[in-house]
C-alpha cells in the first residue's frame, strides 16, 4: 500500500499490530490502538504509534504526545470528517511528530487533509496514482488559519 | 458591493479547474461515483429527476447587473431558458450537462462567481435580509460581515466533511427577514449597554422533519471575535454531530440532546483555546470589507419630484403596484422596489433569461447596478429614485415582473417538488397554480393583508412550511399527492413553528381548505389583525370546525 509522506511517495517503516502484543517486540517501528499505547510504551524499545478513530477525545491522547513518534487518525468512511478536527487539535497540542490518515483515504481531500496537520497518507493499491502528488497544489490560497499557517487571510503578507 | 481581489478571484479560478479535472477522472471512472457525488454536491451539482441540477452562489443574495446578465447567458446557452431562485437566496438551473458544468462554472468565475458549498455537509451560503443596508431600523449593515463569513467558509479545510448541511443566517437589527431563528447558526448584529455593537449568536434552529427555533447561547459577542467563535461551534459540532443517521445529523439536534447550556460550555472551552489566536479579525480587515458596502452618493434632491404623486393620481394600476411592491427607503426620495417573481400561473422563484437581463438593465440604469434576490423568492431593486418608478413599473409590467401582490397569499414560497426534485413526495407547482387561480382576486387579497403561505413537496422543507402562517406539506398517500395544511408559523423576529390543522387533504381539495381557513380568519379577526395574530389569538379549534366541518 502506498505511503505518501510530506509529499513524496516514500517507504511505510511501520508495522500495525492490532491484538495482543507478543513479550518481545524487538525494535520495529510498531504503531497499535490506542488501548494497546500504554503497553506498547512500557515495553517497547523501538519507536512507538498510535492509531485512533477520529471520534477520540484529543484529551486522551495528551499524555502520550511526547512518546509517540507517529498517530493514525481511520478514516472509515469518505464523508466522515472528525479525523480533519483531531489532527488540527492534536497540531494544536504541540505535537510535532507524523500524523497519518489511514481507512478510506483518496486523492481529493489531500489538501485540506495537510491543511489541517496530516503529513502521511496511507492509500490503497486501487486508489492510488502518481498523479496524487498533484492534488496538494490545486487550491494555492489559504483563507483560514490552518495548521501549516496560523494566520487567516486578513493577516498573511 | 464587494469586489474580488486577486487572491479572490484566483481560488474561484482554481476551484474551476480542481472540478474540471474531478469531473474528468469520473467521466474517465478514475474517481468512484461515490466520491464525486459528495465533490460534486459541494459544487452545487445534484442529479434530479430529469436531469443535474447545478445550484450557483449568490452570496447573501447580491447581484451587479453584470452578474446577473451572465446567469441569463447560462440560462439561454447552457439550459432551458429560464432558472429559479430559492430560498438561501441562490439559482438553480436544472437542465445543464454534466460535461458542460466546468464550463459555465468558468463563466461564472468571470463575473465573480461560483458555485462552491452550495450543497453537500459543508458550510453552505450565508444569507442576509434583502433590505440590508437600505433600512432605517437597522443597527449596522449586515453584509461586510457576511462577506468576511463568506471568505472564512469557503474551502474551509476543517468543515468540508461535517454531519451535515450547515447554514448561517444575519441579520442587521430588529427586523428578521432572513429566517435566522430557523439556521444552524443565527447571528443579530446588536447594540450593548455600552453601545457597542456585536452579535448575539443563536444555533440550533431548523427545519426539516424535526424543527427548531434556534438557542440563544451568547447574548454578546465582541465583532472580532466572530470568527473563532464561529470556529469553536463548527469544531465542537464536526466531532460531536452524530453521523449514524443522517436525519439526526443537523446541529438541532445535537444542541437538542445535550441541551443549550451543555453545548454552550463546549464552545466556551474551545473558544477559551482560540479567542486570543490570530483568528481574531483586524481591524483594517473589517474596514477593507466594509468599504465595499458605503451607501451610494444619493440625490439630495431626489425627494423633490412632483412625478411620482401625478402618475399615482393618474393611475390606478401604477398606484396600487406602488402601494404593494415599494417600501420606504432611508434616504429621501428613494423607494426600494420588490419584482414580483410570483406571476398568476407561473413557477413561483422563476424567471427567464430575457425577464434576467431586463431586471439587469433597469438596475444598471436605475438602482446602482445591484439587485437583490429575496428569501421569498423575488428580486429587488433597491434604490430607486421616486421620479424613475414610473418608468421602471412600465417595464416590469411589459414582461410580466409587475403583479401587485408582495407580501400577500399569492407571493408564495415554493420548491420546486415532484416535477423537477427527486426526493419529493408530492408536487407542488400544480398547487400553487391552483391557488393562482383560486385566489387571483387582488381586492380579495389586499383585504386579507399579509399572509406568508410556504409550500413543500416533502419534508425536507426547503419551502419552508412550518414557518409559513399558512403551511403546505406534500406527502405521499398510497402513490397518492396529498396536503398537510399548518397554521401559525413564523419565520421572522416572532419566529414560531406552525401547528398541523388535522388530517391532510387531496391536492383537489387545497383551494377549497384555504378558502375555509381565510373565511374563518374574515370572520374572527379584529379590526386591523393579521392573519397570524388571529390564529394566534384565536387558536386552531375555530379553523379545524370550519374546514373539516362539511366533510363530517
Ligand atoms: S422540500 Fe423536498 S421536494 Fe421540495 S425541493 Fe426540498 S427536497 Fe425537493
Amino acid at each position: 500500500m502506498p505511503l505518501l509522506l510530506d509529499r513524496q511517495i516514500a517507504e511505510n517503516t511501520w508495522q500495525f499490530v492490532e491484538e495482543s502484543l507478543p513479550a518481545d517486540t524487538g525494535n520495529a517501528d510498531l504503531v497499535v490502538p490506542f488501548e494497546l499505547l500504554p503497553q506498547l510504551l512500557d515495553q517497547h524499545q523501538g519507536r512507538c504509534g498510535v492509531r485512533v478513530p477520529g471520534e477520540l477525545p484529543y484529551e486522551e491522547l495528551l499524555p502520550f504526545l511526547e512518546r509517540v513518534a507517529l498517530i493514525e487518525i481511520e478514516f472509515p468512511i469518505f464523508r466522515d470528517g472528525r479525523g480533519f478536527s483531531l489532527a488540527r487539535l492534536l497540531r494544536r497540542a504541540g505535537f510535532t511528530g507524523e500524523v497519518r490518515a489511514v481507512g478510506d483515504v483518496s486523492r481529493d481531500r489531500l489538501g485540506y487533509m495537510e491543511r489541517c496537520g496530516f503529513n502521511a497518507w496511507m492509500i490503497s493499491d486501487e486508489r492510488f496514482s502518481e498523479s496524487d502528488l498533484q492534488a496538494f497544489a490545486e487550491i494555492s490560497v489559504r483563507y483560514q488559519a490552518g495548521a501549516d499557517d496560523p494566520r487567516p487571510i486578513y493577516r498573511q503578507q | 458591493m464587494y469586489q474580488y481581489n486577486e487572491v479572490d478571484q484566483r481560488i474561484v479560478n482554481e476551484r474551476v479547474e480542481q472540478f474540471r479535472d474531478q469531473t474528468r477522472r469520473f467521466l474517465a471512472g478514475e474517481l468512484p461515483e461515490e466520491e464525486f457525488q459528495v465533490l460534486r454536491l459541494m459544487n452545487g451539482l445534484y442529479i434530479q429527476r430529469q436531469a443535474p441540477m447545478l445550484r450557483v452562489a449568490i452570496p447573501y443574495g447580491l447581484l451587479s447587473s453584470e452578474q446577473l446578465r451572465k446567469l441569463a447567458h447560462i440560462a439561454r446557452v447552457y439550459d432551458h431558458g429560464y432558472a429559479h431562485f430559492t430560498t438561501r437566496t441562490n439559482i438553480q438551473y436544472n437542465w445543464p450537462k454534466l460535461e458542460q458544468v466546468p464550463d459555465i462554472l468558468a463563466e461564472l468565475a468571470e463575473v465573480q462567481m461560483h458555485a462552491i458549498q452550495t450543497s453537500g455537509n459543508c458550510i453552505r451560503n450565508t444569507t442576509t435580509s434583502h433590505f440590508a443596508g437600505i433600512e432605517a431600523t437597522e443597527v449596522e449593515d449586515p453584509r461586510p460581515w457576511c462577506e468576511i463569513i463568506r471568505q472564512w467558509s469557503t474551502l474551509h479545510p476543517e468543515f468540508a466533511y461535517l454531519p451535515r448541511k450547515f447554514k448561517i443566517a444575519v441579520t442587521g437589527g430588529p427586523e428578521d427577514r432572513a429566517a435566522s431563528q430557523v439556521h444552524d447558526i443565527g447571528l443579530h448584529l446588536v447594540r450593548n449597554d455600552q453601545g457597542e455593537v456585536g452579535f448575539e449568536v443563536l444555533v440550533g434552529g431548523g427545519l426539516g422533519r424535526t424543527p427548531f427555533i434556534g438557542k440563544v447561547i451568547r447574548d454578546f459577542l465582541p465583532k472580532q471575535d466572530l470568527i473563532s467563535y464561529l470556529e469553536a461551534i463548527l469544531r465542537v459540532y464536526n466531532l460531536k454531530g452524530r453521523r449514524d443517521n443522517k436525519y439526526k445529523a443537523r446541529i438541532k439536534i445535537l444542541v437538542d440532546a445535550m441541551g443549550a447550556d451543555a453545548f454552550r460550555e463546549l464552545v466556551e472551552a474551545e473558544w477559551a483555546h482560540i479567542r486570543d489566536s490570530e483568528l481574531r479579525l483586524t481591524d483594517a480587515e473589517v474596514e477593507r470589507v466594509k468599504g465595499y458596502f458605503a451607501p451610494f452618493a444619493y440625490d439630495a434632491a431626489a425627494a423633490d419630484d412632483a412625478s411620482l404623486n401625478q402618475h399615482l393620481a393618474e393611475d390606478q394600476d401604477f398606484r396600487v403596484w406602488y402601494e404593494r411592491n415599494t417600501r420606504e427607503h432611508k434616504a429621501p426620495g428613494y423607494r426600494i422596489v420588490t419584482v414580483s417573481l410570483k406571476p398568476h400561473l407561473g413557477a413561483p422563484g422563476d424567471a427567464t433569461d430575457l425577464q434576467m437581463e431586463v431586471v439587469a438593465d433597469l438596475a444598471n440604469q436605475y438602482s446602482f447596478n445591484e439587485i437583490r434576490v429575496t428569501h421569498d423568492q423575488n428580486l429587488v431593486l433597491g434604490e430607486v429614485k421616486q421620479a424613475d418608478l414610473y418608468s421602471v413599473w412600465q417595464t416590469l409590467v411589459e414582461h410580466n415582473l409587475a403583479r401587485a401582490n408582495i407580501g400577500t397569499l399569492t407571493d408564495m414560497i415554493c420548491c420546486p417538488g415532484f416535477d423537477f426534485c427527486s426526493l419529493a413526495n408530492a408536487k407542488t407547482l400544480n398547487i400553487a397554480d391552483d391557488i393562482n387561480a383560486a385566489f387571483d382576486d387582488l381586492d380579495y387579497l389586499y383585504d386579507l393583508g399579509e399572509i406568508r403561505l410556504n409550500m413543500s413537496g416533502c419534508i425536507n422543507a426547503c419551502g419552508h412550511h412550518h414557518v409559513g402562517h399558512i403551511g403546505i406539506l406534500g406527502v405521499d398517500k398510497k402513490g397518492e399527492d396529498w396536503y398537510q395544511i399548518t397554521l401559525g408559523g413564523s419565520s421572522r423576529e416572532d419566529a414560531s413553528l406552525g401547528k398541523v390543522l388535522g388530517k391532510s387533504v387531496a391536492a383537489d381539495e387545497v383551494p377549497e381548505t384555504l378558502r375555509r381557513i381565510l373565511l374563518t380568519y374574515v370572520e374572527q379577526r379584529i379590526e386591523g389583525e393579521r392573519f397570524l395574530d388571529t390564529v394566534r389569538r384565536i387558536g386552531m379549534d375555530p379553523f379545524k370546525e370550519k374546514v373539516y366541518a362539511a366533510a363530517a
